[in-house]
């Protein structure tokens, strides 16, 4: 049983862990980011009608889809050195953590955009609107409040899918509790430590879905 | 150079179909076990006693809140506190069955609330007992909203599956882990790993598709 | 290719128009002219294809062979500028697609100022008296989910007058209306049909017909059966299934 469970240990070790949570909510931000970023550039390609882009932003959201994350952080943190690029693992965590959740994303803003009642298209069309106007003043503002939630939803993986980069010794919340699991030969007191900060980080972004989702209920009244 | 990682890689092949068949087999064992323990969880979840339905719903939020890494090194590092002895196939088993049942166990309740009260009223009024009514009207009409992400549910199983690994298990994940060690050429050998995971669950994830695209025929909806 | 060489035109002009609906023959060979100023009302049983005929004329469909004119442009041409051409053209939908995350204001405001470029506070003046004209002043502010279905409606209508169109097309305007709103929208399409507008409309409210309309058209099976001034079709009409029609809408 954990009778000797330690929580000197714990109190001691704090400082790490307080600087692996912090490492893990901003480097989660960062590619949270990226990911916006890279979901935004692949959601505009998908939606072209040519095949030009649409056809490698489909390859590479399947690609990304059917294979686990801990793969595609594998084939950067091993393949880009031999593209010439020595990155920091930090980086080639962000960068992992960001083209693989952009790719969720983009599905999301495509979800949300297609959400859109074809009438509210044929609106617009009928005043004479074009492409880029129908875009940014009627559907993209009605998908925004549709993707809030599962972007927020989306956030959470992303924040559970980077303990991950402990494993390619990134110094962050798992890898703090490795640590100590390591160093002192207390697991328990190490991992349940973590779990308890992720869930932290869990319930925090669950309630600002709660939050945003009352925001946009409120604001759904309108619609 | 190339020619010689490839007659490398082309030596590796037993231990890559060793990989891919513990990723298989992992996954699953861990799908069946999970899908009957989720189901199971969702119907009780559902079932009206509150205390019952609490505490599943506690324990899915907190192993949805945290990651599955740190689910798998407190299964393997502290049951053996308890004087669990487990070895890493079966705390891999133990962690992935219980994180495809709560996933699942969610599903399966917003399945079974899709299920319009009517429906239960008319077969409560028809005399039909409990397990009647959930087997005979509920979970038939519950399934065509339970299917879509079921499936979609097993394709993240099969891809977590890979994060024991890190307990030292030879998956397909482990295995590319091990080959970069000698042969160093990680953009060929993780992007065969990725194949590997591609060829399972590219197939479910199309099914998934077709399946969303039925069932939104089915129900009249706009489905994307 | 220009107008010129085409005989006189009206403001929308159908010579042998058809249609396609994969197999399906929505439209046959629709020969059809309506005058400027003239208030055509286009009637059928559902499926005769009343609704496409009209979505044709702003090109929310495409015509598979055959002339429109609209305007004196020639649509499916490549001169045409199909977008400058949908600024005159006003389209009142059945399901009102006004946007909801906009006020009943901003619905009418939005495609003159970005569209036909008209300075805000011009097009905020001009949108407020709009509203007004359609018994909304009170609601310049609210959000459609805010309004009943006649009121939305109402402002479908005046987001189309704002861009002072030439020809207003209705889609069916009050068929999705409860019946003790029908009427506001219908005074309003009167309003509007009284000031000279060209305009096509898809509905079965005779009422309406008898008191604006120059003609009442009569589509069955995507084919144009009849065609008259209101008091023929209402009083003779020719053929059995125009009759028939007559029959089942005026029973209730």
């Amino acid at each position: 049983m954990l009778e000797n469970f330690s929580f000197r240990t714990i109190v001691e070790y704090l400082p790490l862990f307080g600087q692996g949570l912090i490492t893990t909510v901003w480097l989660s931000a960062l590619s949270f980011v990226g990911a916006l970023i890279v979901g935004i550039v692949l959601c505009a390609m998908n939606l072209q009608r040519g095949w030009l882009f649409r056809v490698p932003a489909k390859a590479y959201i399947d690609a990304v889809r059917a294979t686990p994350l801990l793969a595609q952080l594998y084939f950067l943190y091993f393949g880009l050195p031999r593209l010439g690029f020595v990155l920091p693992e930090l980086v080639v965590g962000i960068l992992a953590l960001s083209l693989n959740s952009g790719a969720y994303i983009a599905e999301i803003i495509r979800a949300g955009i297609l959400s859109i009642p074809r009438g509210q298209v044929e609106a617009s069309v009928a005043s004479g609107m074009t492409y880029v106007q129908r875009m940014r003043l009627v559907v993209l503002p009605q998908a925004f409040k549709v993707t809030i939630p599962p972007l927020l939803g989306q956030a959470i993986v992303l924040v559970k899918d980077s303990a991950l980069l402990s494993l390619i010794s990134v110094a962050e919340l798992t890898r703090a509790g490795q640590l100590l699991a390591s160093d002192r030969f207390m697991p328990a007191e190490g991992f349940l430590t973590i779990a308890a900060f992720y869930l932290l980080l869990y319930y925090g972004l669950k309630g600002l879905a709660g939050v945003s989702s009352r925001w946009l209920g409120t604001a759904g009244a309108r619609t | 150079m190339i020619w010689q990682q490839l007659q490398s890689l082309a030596g590796s092949y037993p231990l890559a179909l060793r990989g891919l068949g513990m990723t298989v087999m992992l996954s699953l064992i861990s799908l069946v076990l999970g899908t009957l323990l989720g189901f199971g969880l969702g119907i009780l979840r559902t079932g009206g006693n509150q205390l019952i339905s609490g505490l599943i719903g506690a324990w899915v939020d907190l192993i949805r809140g945290t990651p599955f890494l740190v689910q798998i090194f407190l299964i393997f590092f502290i049951l053996p506190e308890f004087g669990i002895e487990l070895d890493a196939f079966t705390a891999g088993i133990i962690a992935l069955t219980n994180l495809a049942a709560c996933f699942i166990c969610e599903i399966v309740v917003a399945g079974i609330r899709s299920v319009p009260t009517g429906q239960v009223e008319a077969a409560l009024a028809s005399g039909l007992s409990r397990w009647q009514r959930m087997r005979q009207v509920v979970l038939p009409q519950a399934m065509r909203i339970v299917l879509p992400p079921l499936v979609g549910q097993y394709v993240l199983l099969i891809k977590d599956s890979s994060v024991v690994s890190a307990i030292g298990l030879t998956d397909l994940t482990r295995v590319g882990w091990l080959v970069v060690q000698r042969v160093p050429n990680g953009l060929l050998v993780f992007f065969l790993v990725g194949v590997g995971y591609f060829i399972v669950c590219y197939p479910l994830i199309m099914l998934a598709r077709r399946l969303e695209q039925r069932m939104g025929a089915a129900h009249g909806e706009v489905q994307l | 290719m220009t107008t010129t060489g085409l005989a006189k035109t009206g403001m929308i002009d159908f010579r042998g128009v058809n249609k396609w609906f994969g197999s399906l023959n929505v439209l046959k060979d629709i020969t059809l002219s309506v005058e400027p100023r003239e208030v055509v009302v286009v009637c059928g049983p559902s499926g005769s294809g009343k609704s496409t005929l009209i979505r044709c004329v702003n090109g929310l469909e495409a015509i598979k062979n055959g002339d429109l004119v609209v305007d004196g442009q020639r649509l499916g041409d490549p001169a045409t500028n199909m977008t400058q051409l949908r600024t005159e053209i006003g389209f009142v939908f059945q399901s009102f697609n006004l946007y909801p995350h906009k006020t009943a204001l901003e619905n009418v405001t939005l495609a003159p100022i970005h569209v036909r470029k008209i300075p805000r506070a011009e097009a905020e003046k001009a949108g407020r008296e709009l509203l007004a004209k359609v018994g909304l002043a009170d609601k310049v502010n609210a959000y459609p989910a805010q309004l009943s279905g006649g009121q939305q409606q109402r402002v479908a209508i005046a987001r189309c007058l704002g861009m002072r169109p030439k020809i207003m097309l209705f889609d069916e305007p009050t068929s999705a209306l409860d019946p003790e709103m029908i009427s506001e929208v219908l005074d309003v399409m009167v309003a509007v049909a009284e000031e000279g507008m060209t305009m096509m409309v898809v509905t079965h409210e005779m009422g309406f017909a008898r008191k604006v309309a120059q003609r009442v058209v009569f589509m069955d099976a995507g084919a144009i059966v009849e065609s008259g001034t209101p008091d023929e079709f209402f009083s003779h009409p020719k053929t059995d299934r125009s009759r028939a029609f007559l029959s089942k809408i005026l029973r209730h």
